[in-house]
């Protein structure tokens, strides 16, 4: 729908390249259309990372504040998506630095806060129950994967990210990509065993 | 079947989904999972995760959405004032330097009809207009040699401050 209104605007422009102009001009419209557009993907995105949904939250207000900011920067060469959880990355490692300078894996609070929310949709109790009980086993299981390899999980599964974008996206070689999700999957390996049981 | 061959594997199954593999990768994807116990393990596991990592909802609260639009539209009217505002103070300087080069050009003139008239030689009238251009911040100079800062602070900055409207007494 936001690309139909977008190609109604400019028809011979991508939706990238309007985004750019648009965020040049810090167009508060645009704005508040692509944070409705993707609060859903930068939300859980930097839930994975953090593991915490209050952090994850005032992040996720820094993100778009930073995306604000530094919106002339985004030249729409690349997908928006792509930069979004860039900012969105840079944010999150800032908060790190701050919080405790000596790892990223450290920035895990798993006793705050509830870490996901079941889906909206009116499922039958048993079903609720049987979804909160496989949610709480993943979230355990996630809980002993190293956030570096969580980042790597979700921009790969959920974000769909190719390897060479997630490698742009967080800095590091494609082959580093690689094997973090190689171990991301290991580390989930009791978990996967278990479901599929 | 060598170290290589797992790496490669393991990339492919990585790319695999989310790029368009060469039909020789796709192959020899195909045949390596077939012979590799473990390599085929790991291609089942990626796929479990990629399913379960997706069955995990997570949602923005209508709230979250609502009060960063509010924060980003005050920071971009901030930012708009800002902006605003330097473009004034550029302007300003702007049309201070132009001002103050044509004033500058017209008392060099002024000196040039001044020692035109009165017969002098420009040895003395040009230093003079320089001297006459820079007299005002020699001026201020020397106050501020002479009376270091209880001058500006107390007297000539409290002076200002009483005369205002609302001021200290």
């Amino acid at each position: 729908m936001i690309a139909t209104a977008f190609s109604l605007l400019l028809p011979m422009e991508t939706e990238e390249a309007q985004i750019a102009r648009g965020l040049r001009r810090r167009d508060p419209e645009l704005l508040d259309v692509l944070i409705e557009q993707y609060q859903h993907r930068l939300l859980r995105y930097l839930l994975h990372l953090t593991g915490n949904r209050a952090v994850a939250e005032d992040l996720f207000q820094e993100t778009w504040l930073r995306v604000l900011e530094k919106g002339h920067l985004y030249d729409g060469h690349n997908r928006f998506v792509t930069w979004l959880m860039s900012i969105g990355h840079n944010v999150a490692i800032d908060y790190l630095r701050k919080r405790n300078p000596r790892s990223l894996d450290e920035m895990r609070e798993p006793e705050e806060g509830a870490a996901f929310e079941p889906a909206d949709g009116g499922p039958s109790p048993f079903e609720v129950a049987a979804a909160q009980q496989q949610q709480e086993r993943f979230e355990a299981a996630l809980e002993r994967v190293s956030p570096l390899f969580r980042e790597v999980l979700v921009l790969r599964f959920l974000e769909q990210m190719k390897l060479e974008e997630i490698a742009k996206l967080v800095r590091i070689p494609v082959s580093t990509v690689k094997t973090r999700i190689y171990r991301g999957v290991i580390a989930l390996r009791p978990l996967l065993r278990g479901s599929a049981q | 079947m060598t170290e290589r061959d797992h790496d490669r594997a393991i990339e492919l199954i990585a790319r695999r989904g989310t790029e368009d593999l060469s039909s020789a990768d796709s192959t020899w994807l195909e045949s390596h999972l077939q012979a590799c116990r473990q390599c085929a393990d790991y291609a089942a596991d990626f796929e479990k995760a990629g399913q379960l990592l997706r069955s995990v909802t997570v949602t923005a609260t209508a709230s979250l959405v609502t009060a960063t639009q509010a924060r980003v539209r005050a920071r971009a009217i901030d930012l708009q004032e800002q902006h605003a505002r330097a473009v004034l103070i550029a302007l300003s300087f702007c049309i201070g330097v132009l001002s103050s080069t044509f004033s500058a050009w017209l008392w060099w003139k002024f000196g040039g009809w001044v020692a035109e008239r009165l017969g002098l030689s420009s040895a003395i009238v040009e230093p003079g207009v320089l001297f006459f251009l820079i007299l005002p911040a020699l001026v201020i100079a020397v106050l501020m040699l002479v009376f270091p800062r209880p001058l500006l602070e107390e007297t000539f900055l409290a002076s200002l401050v009483r005369e205002r409207p609302g001021g200290n007494q």
